[in-house]
């Protein structure tokens, strides 16, 4: 009894998948009967046409919207221009006796808005590919424009000419590295499009340290060294606190200072036991070596 | 042994196939071939798995419950306001869709040098279905194509933005 019982719920199960699945194919069969534009732009506003008679339920499942409302077939529905502001696809449903279904795609609007990233926000001068510059291009709604659109940048440094490159955008996206330039100061770099325009500022320091030189002044049992002012090649000052290191050999041993740049030049004292070697050194740069209280 | 099992069979599929927990999240594999500006480093690979697809699974279940509480943990941004709007609106018209995932093949277009951003293309496999009420308006069994783009957070990528464009592009 409990087995035939099994069997007739199964084959009901069965019957109602079938129909189901049957109801849903009549749908896909109907779908030629609706008649949907392949895309449109996002925001603006369009209508489907209907064939038949009779009442009907209209549905339209977008990326951020879904409408619902009954319609009058043989008319013309109206799709609203806020209904279709999210870029995507779209699909509409006619449900009567079943459901006639089709997808529409919403592309975004004309280019509007820009997202714009430059790295990093310090840079050494006179460095090749060290800035890069990433724009992603939205229209009025913050969808992302896939279609090529041409993208200014325009580079204004402190001091001396700015210049401007044009890049097409990829998928929404254009970007360029460039080479830093020659002085210290800030840089600003605007992304354009259109009336959209979207300004970053980026520092340029000076490099590594060029011609680091020292000098020493004997004092008693003890010396003081200096540096000259410690710019890097292309003349650049070394910003204060740049750490320099001064090195003496002597009999006492070795012993390094680091001391940092003060008002462009660093400054410390040794105590000497004997005769005395001194080096200098910014970061990876070495400067002169001096002898004291012996040749050098 | 089955801990074992999967570190080597992800070993062997690094980088250019990379699968997400095959149990309860969507396969995703991820291709980073001749990706520019940057090329992709193994953990962050990793990662945009899977949290890609976990952003498909919690995207599947808000669309299913009508309930967008885990949303925010994969989406970001327009993404993010843009499915909760749909899923507030699809319990407000009666409707819910059930997404029977089959998998994604995500290829990554572009990298920030910054590693601030990261584009990537998806042919996902889905059967998705609409219910009005109780009731199968629609089925649809097919390739869906969509752009994506995704940002990194405090410990996790987001998605950040999820279109569906034709299957032509890109």
């Amino acid at each position: 009894m409990a087995h035939r019982h099994r069997n007739f719920h199964r084959s009901l199960n069965r019957v109602a998948q079938l129909a189901a699945m049957l109801w849903v194919v009549m749908g896909m069969a109907m779908a030629d009967d609706l008649h949907v534009p392949a895309s449109v732009e996002a925001g603006q506003a369009f209508s489907i046409p209907t064939e038949g008679s009779g009442q009907a339920t209209f549905y339209v499942i977008g990326p951020d919207h879904v409408i619902k409302r009954g319609v009058n077939l043989g008319s013309e529905i109206q799709i609203q221009a806020a209904d279709v502001t999210a870029a995507g696809m779209y699909q509409v449903l006619v449900c009567s006796q079943a459901c006639s279904s089709a997808r529409f795609e919403v592309k975004a609007a004309q280019p509007a808005k820009l997202s714009f990233f430059l790295h990093p926000s310090r840079v050494p001068v006179s460095t090749p590919d060290s800035i890069d510059a990433t724009t992603l291009v939205f229209d009025r709604y913050w969808n992302l424009v896939l279609a090529p659109a041409a993208v200014d940048f325009h580079i204004t440094p402190a001091t001396g000419a700015g210049t401007s490159r044009k890049l097409e955008s990829h998928n929404g996206i254009a970007w360029m590295r460039m080479d830093s330039t020659a002085h210290e100061g800030p840089v600003q770099v605007t992304a354009a499009l259109g009336s959209a325009q979207e300004p970053r500022v980026i520092q340029q320091v000076a490099a590594e340290a060029c011609g680091l030189r020292m000098k020493a002044v004997p004092s008693g049992k003890s010396v003081v060294l200096e540096t000259d002012p410690v710019r890097d090649c292309s003349g650049n000052p070394l910003p204060d606190g740049t750490v320099v290191s001064f090195t003496k050999v002597d009999e006492a041993g070795k012993s390094t200072v680091d001391t940092p740049i003060k008002k462009g030049v660093a400054r410390t004292q040794f105590d000497l036991k004997g005769p005395a070697h001194i080096s200098v050194a910014c970061g990876v740069v070495l400067g002169n070596e001096v002898a004291v209280n012996g040749k050098l | 042994m089955r801990t074992l099992l999967a570190i080597v069979a992800f070993t062997i599929c690094w980088p250019w196939a990379l699968t997400a927990n095959a149990q309860e999240l969507p396969q995703v594999h991820l291709n980073a071939e001749g990706l520019a500006p940057r090329p992709i480093e193994q953990l962050t690979g990793s990662s945009i798995v899977r949290y890609y697809a976990l952003a498909w699974q919690a995207m599947g279940q808000a669309l299913e419950s009508n309930l967008s509480n885990g949303v925010g943990d994969a989406f970001t941004g327009f993404a993010k306001e843009r499915l909760v709007r749909r899923v507030a609106e699809q319990a407000q018209a009666g409707l819910h869709v059930r997404i029977v995932d089959h998998g994604h093949q995500v290829k990554a277009l572009f990298y920030s040098t910054d590693g601030t951003a990261m584009q990537l293309t998806d042919r996902a496999e889905l059967e998705i279905q609409t219910f009005d009420g109780n009731k199968l308006i629609s089925t649809d069994n097919s390739a869906h194509t969509y752009m994506i783009l995704m940002t990194p957070g405090a410990d996790r990528w987001y998605v950040r933005d999820l279109e569906e464009v034709p299957a032509a592009r890109p």
